[in-house]
Parts: structure tokens; sequence; C-alpha cells
């Protein structure tokens, strides 16, 4: 029972996509375009000078959290993200609506918004509609005058 | 498991019931987007009729077969032994029709006590007024919110906002009021529920939402067309005030048995552009009612005398045996 729970404990839980900072965030970018890479690959690609030990960490802890594979080659860690692009998108605004909504004091004000949001007409159509009306009653009006 | 008399008898009638109900239903399901696209070619209050009889007729053929044919059949023909086995071929249709029937019901009763509650706090917040040249009764409802729906079965009202009243012409508004007539002159109301009631093809999957959709599209079309008659002028009042309300807000669905002057909201640019192009009027040919009533009648008994032949029957009964075990 007590290794169970153990077990239960030492499970690395999948780790919510809005507590990644901007470089965990750059490097997960990387991996995602380029595919699996060992940690000098994602240095040089990175874009800004950092250091060697830096990026290892970052990797390692992306890792920890649950966030990348890794498997031994040679003498080199090869990293490789464990969701997808478009899986890592959906995780993110599924977790940051629910977070909201089981929280926020104001969470029925969001649900309004984005009812609004989705159900609005669109501005530029109904201006469309109005000009195809206006036309028509000209039209009718110049017939009615001849 | 042994089952009296009465009981066999609603469990064949159930199990009957839903196995014609899902094959018929499969059968209209895949039939829907042909009858869609014929309904598309056709007078928009044809078009409603033809997709309204499509969506009741699994429903309705199920139950006609089972009250015609199905429980006849063993009424006459099963001697009235003691309790006698039923297997489970007929005991899960039974309990899946059972399903299907119960979640429908709960559906269309919740749905409608849901509506009169709605209506009833519309009218104590409201007031009552007649308007327009049939002095049709309007409750006139306080707030933001822009509405303009017609609520009720038996007795149809019209829900009007404040605010819609206030931003509409008396051109435009005799338009809403013509076209929400319409619908009550239709009875679209009425045939929302029947639609609500009538049972899904499996307990928790309907199965024909393309229909509804259909039907829904087409009825506010139908109510279009009666409330311009073919007049230009009046076209161009409603076309003007569906523009007008929609600016007002966003579409908002409406979960009650009524019809919502912007229901359909993805449907306003085409309704629009039916109601400044409509199609040229065709006269149609009108059959006069005792003679449809007469061809129904002789219709009706033909099928009977086909029905009650003692040889239908005894081959329903064979059916009905082979099932129950």
């Amino acid at each position: 029972m007590i290794r169970l729970f153990q077990n239960l404990g030492s499970n690395r839980k999948p780790v919510t996509p809005w507590s990644l900072g901007p470089l965990e965030v750059a490097v997960l970018e990387i991996l995602w375009t380029r595919g699996e890479s060992n940690v000098r690959h994602v240095v040089d690609r990175l874009g800004r000078p950092l250091a060697y030990t830096t990026v290892m960490t970052t990797m390692d802890r992306l890792f920890k959290k649950g966030v990348l594979n890794r498997r031994k080659c040679e003498r080199a860690f090869l990293y490789s993200p464990r969701l997808s692009r478009s899986e890592w998108e959906h995780q993110r605004t599924g977790d940051f609506v629910a977070g909201f909504l089981s929280e926020h004091p104001s969470r029925d004000l969001l649900i309004s918004c984005l009812v609004e949001a989705v159900g609005q007409y669109d501005e530029t159509l109904l201006d469309e509609l109005q000009k195809k009306i206006r036309t028509k009653r000209k039209e009718l009006y110049r017939r009615g005058k001849a | 498991m042994n089952l009296p008399y009465l009981m066999r008898l609603w469990c064949l009638s159930l199990a009957s019931f839903f196995l014609l109900h899902v094959a018929l239903g499969l059968l209209v399901s895949l039939t829907a987007p042909w009858a869609i696209r014929t309904a598309s070619g056709m007078e928009a209050r044809l078009a409603a009729r033809l997709l309204l009889a499509l969506r009741m007729l699994p429903a309705g053929l199920a139950v006609l077969i089972v009250a015609g044919i199905c429980a006849p059949s063993y009424l006459w023909l099963e001697p009235e032994a003691s309790a006698e086995r039923v297997g489970w071929g007929c005991l899960l249709p039974a309990m899946l029709g059972l399903a299907v029937l119960s979640v429908s019901m709960a559906r269309g009763l919740r749905i409608y006590s849901r509506s009169n509650r709605y209506i009833r706090q519309c009218e104590r917040r409201g007031w009552q007024t007649r308007l327009g040249r049939g002095r049709m009764p309007v409750c006139v409802v306080a707030g933001e919110a822009p509405l303009v729906a017609l609520a009720g079965i038996v007795r149809s009202r019209l829900m009007i906002s404040r605010l819609v009243m206030s931003a509409l012409s008396p051109e435009q508004l005799a338009a809403v009021l013509r076209h929400e007539r319409a619908h009550g002159i239709s009875r679209d109301n009425l045939k929302r529920l029947l639609i609500l009631l009538s049972p899904n093809l499996l307990p928790f999957f309907r199965g024909f939402g393309a229909l509804d959709r259909a039907w829904a599209v087409a009825t506010e079309w139908a109510a279009d067309d009666l409330a311009t008659e073919g007049s230009t002028r009046r076209a161009l009042a409603l076309a003007s005030a569906l523009v007008r309300v929609a600016r007002l807000s966003a579409p908002r669905p409406f979960p009650l048995l009524a019809t919502s002057l912007l229901a359909d909201g993805a449907g306003l640019s085409a309704r629009v552009d039916r109601l400044l192009h409509p199609a040229p009027h065709r006269k149609e040919a009108h059959a006069s009612p005792i003679l449809k009533a007469l061809a129904g009648l002789t219709l009706a008994a033909s099928l009977a005398g086909l029905i009650l032949q003692p040889a239908t029957l005894h081959s329903v009964h064979e059916l009905l045996e082979d099932l129950i075990r």
C-alpha cells in the first residue's frame, strides 16, 4: 500500500501550459519545428546567447514537468515534445477556460462575452445587407415615379 | 423471464415500435439529404410540410403499424394462457423502446413547462396591448434584451421588447407583426412541440438534426412569404426590420417553444436576399377539401382492408412469436 502511494506521488503530472516561462516556450517551439534534438542543437537555434548549462537545466526541468520526452543516445540526451503543437494549444485553451470558470468571480461575465463574440453579427455583413435594401428601395421608387 | 398476457403485449408493442422506428428512422436519415435538396427547390410552405412529414414519418408509421397490426394480431390470435417466457431478444428492444419514448416525453414536457414559465414571467414584467391591423395581442417586455418571438402552443402571444418597438419604424413593425402572425397561422409552435415529442433514433442519439434544421429554415421562409404576400414594399420593410433587429444585439439561441424573428441567425443574409429577389409566384392548383377527404378515406379504407386480412394478421403473429422467443 505504501509503495502504491509512493508510486502515485512520484508520477510526473503533466504541467499546465500556463506555468511555462518564456525560455521554456522558446525551447518547445524549437523542438516542434526541428523535431527530436539534443541540448547543443537547441542552443544553436535559440537566437540569443545563452549558456549551454542554462538550456540543459531548462530542458531537464521541462522533462521533469512532463512536457518533454527524452532518450539517451550515445552520451547525450535527445529531447522531443510530448504533445504536438495543436494538442498543446488545445490543452492550453481548455485549461485557461476551466481555470477561469472555476476560480474567477466574474465567470458569468466571461461566458456572456464569449457568447457575444461568437454570436455577434458581422457589422460589415449588416452594412452590406442595408446597402442592398437601400438600392432596391431606390429602384422601386424610380419605377414608381416612371 | 415469465410475463403475463398483458405484460407480454406491452413488451411486444414496445419492442416492435423500437425496431420499426429504428429501421424507418435510418431510412429517413439516409434519404434526408435528397429530401432537403428537393425541398430547397420548392415553395417554402410546401417544403416545410414535406420536411415535417418526413421528420414525423418514423414515429407516426411505427405507432400506426404497432397499434393497427401488431396489437390486433396479438389480441386475436394469442391464446390467453397464463405466464409465458419472454426472451432477451424481445426484452432488450422493449427496454430501448421505453427509453426512447421516456426521453422524448421528458424533453418535450420539460421544454413545454419552461416555455410556459417564461411566458408568465414576461407577462408579469411587461404589459399587454394590441398592435397592427388585426389587433394582434402583444406582450411588451421591459428590459434591454431585444426580443421578438411568438410563444405559446394553443394561445400564441407575441413577445416583443420595448427596445425593438422603439427601434423599428411603424412600417417595419407591421412587417414583423405579419411575419409572426404567419407563424401563428401555420401553428409552427405546435409542430415544434410535435418534433420535440417525437422519439430519438436511439435513447441518447437524436439522429434527425439535419431535417430539424432544414425544417426550421423552411418555416422562417414560409412565414416571410406569407407576411409579404408578393408585395415588394412589404418585403423591403421586413428585410430592413430583420437587419435593424440584428444590429441591436447578437443572435441568442431560443431554447423555448417559440419562433423568434432571428432564431436562425446564420440564415439572415439568405433571408434578406430572398426577400429582395423573390422567386416568381407560381399559381397553385388547389384540390377541393371534399375531394381531398374522399381520397384520404378511400386510401385509409383500402389499407385497413388489406392489413386486417386473416393472412396478414397470421404472418404478423408468427413474426411476433419469433421475436418473443
